[in-house]
């Protein structure tokens, strides 16, 4: 065959010359496991890829950064790109909240103790000053005269009033209505007034405003559609610092606002910088090219290395999320509380957290963080027994069969276990939790998927056998738990909640109830205290710690303050400053 | 010649038409949604998620999908994020400058020094020269390119110290030095990887040339060795080599997802696995389509360029 | 009389058997990648017998060991694992893998090409055309997309590298077939009145044989390579079974401290490409009907 005859087609061509298109970077694509979604919350969802604790050169600032911007600007690093800058419409919690803290302001905020301080409102209402009415469903709220936007525009009640109507317009897609549903009516009695009449008895209202920024109602009253508002990249707030610029992909800008109500910033700028490996964005942080490694923080096994560094702070900030096992009540398997009960005491919950995670999560018995005040500090552990563990499975009649896995009524003990994949953290935890079930004669497998598949209908649709995720309460720092344990909240039995083990328990629901309505701390903590005795003698998911974020922070930022009650420690920019 | 052109345009509008029923059919159907992100989200109801789906249009029936995204494609509507609600087109536009930066200078580093090695190694075929440059080359095809991506980094990077340890530019700006320094670390280890394809490409195609009659006839007329390499060989060998850059001509637009990962670099490549990651469809397709469009172009511009070269080539020949 | 015309007509095609051998044998680094690939192949098909311990066995205590100590020839990972069991148990998967992956390339793109070739017509436009609405992909993508659809295991990411690097295989493959079937040796065995079937297995088989063979080897080299890159996704094998592609990723968010770990995955990787892409190399030096002895 000559060659003049073969077609010359460009590709064919090459192929006969046996050049390998597809050995040029091809394969190379890594989906972002790195920390794309907030998978438990987004808490140690990102794979580290690069080591790199080699001695610092101690030259101070590395060539990542440019010198006269140094001055007075602060760098933030987070492993997660924000991208849309609207607080009612973003869906990315965490670096997109901490947008949202430095460029709006809610009624109120949550300082790191729990207390509520005024922010946007004049004060904090209560029953005492007259906001909150004796039923507990009527709210006035006053604001602030002296608080202007971005823009110049003074900012009034129209602008609350005009968040409350977006928030609750059934066309818009809102990331959430933060309870806000339970409201019946509104209105702005004056300029700096508002009134709002609750449907029902409802405590976390408070938290319901804490949670929801304010939206200037003369920029976006008059847009066609607030979804795809260009508002939505260019925002413009009430808050400590105004929005500057973007670098798609890079990083944010920040300059800080001289009008901010609660005093002008002492920072000249502020950056949020995007770098999606966490080993990556450790380098930077040792080399001072980014003062705060916050959001997933400083992956737990560089924790001890992290604390020797010079120049800089290692914080750990309590956080909201509890890891748990989640155990599908509904499959055959966990049908009986004893066979979860079983299960539990045959994981070692010490070495999970000691050896996967360096010892720094605390454990907790319950979905809430033992440092929270309504945890019930009278729980007890069952503690780590195989052999406990073995027998209650035998007494309940899952016999060891002869394929060596326990079987009851043609139902083996065998079940998979899922998570975000490539999740390096919980890849180990769930290795370890397979060998200790392996010596009980339980066979669990490993099934991993990507974080867009297995937090789909997967988990909302209840088709998991069970689940290794972390989570936080709806409306943390409250206590309220109702949407994951209400029977009536199963969305596979047509439910709208997020009872994804499919629990159903009439006094729970009835406590639940029960909870919202009350107000009073001392009488709220007794239900919630049976409430959490319940779940841990029914374990429809199994609790076996608190996140822990290990935050870093140069010594030259002072005034930064970590917060457990937020997903993101930005809260108070405007009292951060650089020497 | 333009009736050849046109009619390859014609079948290249094909091919896109294919190639996006079949990625969107793909997209669609693989598990997972958009949706994980709010199921993360405390606050988020599963009555919210399927307000969101029905805004998205994703409860309607594939085909029907099909039909609204490609009509608006054709009337230059590229649709909205489904994070963040910006125009796609803006969002795809802003990262292409960084991926040429990135593709165009590995591209153009590794061409030349690609070239000229694959010429010494045919010149001097079987000598030492040839033997460790092929081995090398070899090598470094076989390496996963992200090992050799984060060694580099934690050499020059974090051990060294010479080299910042990713990303574009340093915040705030930062001038031509500044740039210069974040480009050289993901550039070399990208050029790298071409420089092996091409040397070993043009070896090929050049020893294939050495031997052939009008070379030994040009050798035989007394000209000098290089006049005879260059102005003969290199023009001869310029076919194969037009048509392997026509291939790679896409690179320049896909980016090269790795290195773009490991080195966070904002540029296409980074903006497709982000996507993918959070199932951002619109944005998904909006790059396979801008992909397709310029493999489907670099295609046809090796195919003009070398019939244009070599007349010998007759276009349109099956 | 036919016979003896279609024997004579066989030795005119190019490069008997042992032709091809000593021209194989006299590259060099085609031979080293023989060997090589016969050392990791044995390592690896024996790995049951010849490993030190169970490739599962968590042992906290021991995590991190370096090489060369607690009584570990390469040193335990970050559960405390045997480096040096895992490799081996690795070795099986990816090799595997990679091996798999490649017969689907061939079964597929031979199909394609030859169905496309030989039938002529719109079946082969259709066909042509399909492949070339698959080679648009940029490459990656289609592969991600697939890989979406599936829970990974070793036959279906085999499965998805197969169908996504097949398209190269069935354009040589429709080449060669168009190609010969106008050459002239073919037409004086149809002269000869040789039946379509013995045309196709005794004529054109062979001399479509050597791309493919080229073709099959490089795309073995490029499938475990490509495993390494998804288990880097994500999508690859998952734990607790070990590939020297789930090992490597893991490895680089240990790398500061304990590099070692890193190191070998990475090795044995680039040691199985850069084999099979010399014999791929090697063998179409040897098999190259152009080359003058």
């Amino acid at each position: 065959m000559t060659r003049n005859d073969k077609p010359i087609d460009a590709q064919e061509r090459l192929d006969d010359e046996g050049a390998s298109r597809s050995l040029v970077e091809s394969p190379a694509d890594r989906m972002s496991r790195r920390g794309f979604m907030r998978g438990s919350g987004g808490l140690g969802l990102s794979l580290p890829l690069l080591g790199g604790l080699a001695p610092s050169l101690g030259l101070g600032l590395s060539p990542g950064r440019a010198q006269a911007a140094t001055a007075g600007q602060c760098v933030l690093g987070v492993t997660q790109e924000a991208v849309n800058f609207n607080p009612l419409l973003y869906v990315n919690t965490g670096v997109e909240t901490s947008v949202e803290f430095i460029v709006f302001d809610a009624l109120w905020k949550l300082d790191p103790e729990g207390k509520f301080l005024p922010n946007l409102a004049a004060e904090i209402p209560s029953q005492e000053n007259g906001g909150i009415s004796k039923d507990g469903r009527g709210w006035t709220i006053k604001l602030r005269p002296d608080v202007v936007w971005h823009d110049g525009s003074p900012f009034t009640s129209a602008d609350v009033v005009f968040t409350l109507d977006t928030l609750l317009n059934p066309k818009v897609t809102v990331r959430s209505r933060n309870g806000h549903e339970h409201v019946e009516s509104y209105n702005a009695a004056d300029d700096h007034t508002i009134h709002i009449k609750l449907k029902d008895d409802f405590a976390p209202y408070l938290v319901s405003w804490q949670k929801t920024s304010i939206i200037p109602k003369h920029i976006l009253a008059s847009v066609p559609d607030i979804n795809t508002a260009p508002f939505n990249t260019q925002p413009v707030g009430t808050g400590p610092f105004k929005f500057k610029s973007r670098v798609a992909g890079s990083y944010i800008e920040f300059e800080p606002n001289p009008k901010y109500h609660g005093g002008a910033p002492k920072l000249s700028s502020l950056v949020q910088k995007y770098v999606p490996d966490q080993q990556t964005l450790f380098a930077q942080f040792q080399t001072g090219e980014v003062d705060i490694f916050d959001t997933q923080g400083i992956p737990p096994l560089l924790y001890a290395k992290a604390k020797t560094l010079p120049g800089s702070k290692i914080e750990l900030s309590a956080s909201p999320f509890v890891e748990f096992i989640y155990f599908n009540c509904g499959k055959p398997q966990f049908a009986d509380k004893r066979v979860r009960q079983a299960l539990y005491m045959a994981i070692d919950k010490k070495t999970w957290i000691d050896a996967v995670y360096y010892g720094v999560p605390t454990p907790t018995l319950s979905y809430l963080s033992p440092r929270h005040w309504a945890y019930n500090k009278n729980l007890k552990d069952p503690g780590y027994s195989p052999q406990k563990a073995g027998a209650l499975l035998d007494e309940v009649g899952w016999k060891v069969g002869a394929d060596g896995v326990r079987a009851k009524d043609g139902v083996r003990l065998a079940f998979t276990m899922s998570t975000t994949a490539g999740n390096k953290s919980r890849e180990q935890a769930q290795q370890v939790v397979q060998q200790q079930l392996k010596k009980i004669n339980v066979e669990m497998t490993i099934k991993n998927m990507p974080a867009s598949v297995v937090w789909g209908d997967y988990t909302v649709k209840s088709q998991f056998d069970t689940l290794m995720v972390g989570w936080d309460p709806l409306l943390y720092p409250d206590p309220d738990y109702t949407d994951r344990i209400h029977s009536k909240l199963i969305p596979a039995k047509g439910g709208t909640g997020s009872n994804y083990v499919q629990y159903e328990n009439p006094e729970i629901d009835a406590l639940c109830a029960k909870g919202v309505s009350t107000v009073g701390q001392a009488q709220r903590m007794v239900i919630y205290d049976r409430i959490q005795e319940i779940l841990l003698e029914d374990l429809p998911f199994a609790p076996i710690f608190a996140y822990q974020v290990i935050i870093g922070v140069k010594d030259r930022m002072h005034g930064y303050r970590v917060n457990p009650y937020t997903p993101i420690n930005s809260w108070n920019t405007n009292e951060w400053s650089v020497s | 010649m333009t009736r050849y052109v046109l009619s390859r345009l014609g079948q290249s509008l094909l091919l896109l038409v294919g190639v996006s029923i079949i990625g969107f059919g793909l997209m669609h159907l693989a598990p997972g949604g958009p949706f994980a992100i709010y199921t993360l989200n405390p606050t988020v109801t599963a009555q919210d998620i399927e307000r969101v789906k029905h805004q998205f249009g994703l409860d309607q029936p594939v085909y029907v999908q099909y039909a609204k995204w490609a009509f608006g494609l054709a009337t230059g509507q590229w649709g909205y994020s489904f994070f963040g609600g910006r125009p796609v087109s803006s969002i795809v536009l802003e990262r292409l400058p960084a991926t040429f930066e990135l593709m165009g200078s590995s591209l153009a580093l590794a061409l030349i020094i690609g070239v000229a090695i694959g010429v010494i190694a045919a010149v001097r075929r079987n000598s030492w020269i040839d033997y460790t440059t092929t081995t090398a080359a070899m090598i470094a095809l076989s390496l996963p390119t992200f090992w050799f991506g984060l060694l580099a980094i934690y050499l020059f990077a974090q051990t060294l110290g010479w080299l910042p340890a990713g990303g574009i530019a340093s915040t705030g700006g930062g001038g031509l030095m500044d740039r210069l320094q974040h480009l050289l670390l993901p550039m070399l280890v990208l050029a790298f990887v071409i420089v092996a394809q091409w040397s070993r490409y043009t070896r090929s195609a050049m020893l294939d040339i050495l031997d052939q009659d009008f070379m030994r006839t040009a050798r035989a007329k007394g000209l000098r060795p290089a006049r005879v390499l260059v102005g003969y060989g290199l023009r001869a060998a310029l076919v194969p080599l037009v048509t392997l850059a026509g291939l790679q001509l896409p690179l320049l637009v896909g980016g090269a997802l790795v290195t773009e990962t490991v080195f966070s670099w904002p540029g296409m490549g980074l903006l497709f696995v982000n996507a993918l990651g959070t199932r951002d469809y619109p944005v998904l397709m909006a790059i396979l389509m801008v992909g397709a469009l310029v493999v489907v172009l670099g295609n046809l511009l090796a195919d003009i360029l070398a019939a244009l070269i070599d007349p010998r080539i007759k276009l349109g020949h099956v | 009389m036919s016979d003896v015309l279609l024997a004579e007509i066989a030795t005119v095609a190019p490069s008997g058997r042992a032709h091809v051998l000593r021209r194989f044998l006299r590259h060099r680094l085609a031979l080293l990648g023989v060997i090589v690939i016969a050392f990791l192949g044995f390592v690896a098909a024996s790995a049951p017998w010849l490993a030190p311990y169970d490739p599962d066995e968590i042992a906290i205590a021991q995590r991190y060991s370096p090489p060369l100590s607690e009584g570990r020839l390469l040193g335990a990972d970050d559960l405390g694992r045997d480096v040096e069991t895992r490799l081996m148990y690795a070795g099986r998967i990816s090799l595997s893998v990679g091996i798999s992956a490649m017969l689907v390339t061939l079964v597929v793109g031979f199909a394609v090409g030859a169905f496309a070739a030989y039938l002529g017509g719109w079946i082969d436009t259709l066909l042509m055309r399909l492949t070339d609405v698959m080679l648009c992909f940029p490459s990656v993508f289609l592969l991600l997309f697939v890989a979406a659809f599936v829970t990974p295991s070793l036959s279906t990411i085999a499965l998805m590298i197969g169908l996504t690097c097949w398209m190269e295989i069935a354009r040589i493959v429709h080449a060669q077939i168009l190609a010969l079937k106008s050459a002239d040796f073919i037409a004086a065995a149809r002269m000869a009145g040789a039946p379509a079937w013995r045309i196709v297995l005794r004529q054109i088989l062979p001399n479509t044989l050597a791309p493919i063979l080229v073709a099959a080897t490089l795309n073995t080299a490029n499938a475990i390579l490509l495993e390494s890159y998804i288990s880097f996704l994500g999508y690859g094998i998952q734990p607790p079974q070990a590939s020297w592609g789930n090992m490597l990723t893991n490895a680089q968010s240990d790398f500061q401290v304990d590099p070692w770990l890193a190191v070998f995955p990475g090795l044995a990787i680039t040691l199985a490409v850069a084999s099979f892409n010399f014999i791929g190399d090697g063998l179409r030096d040897a098999l190259d009907p152009r080359v003058r002895d």
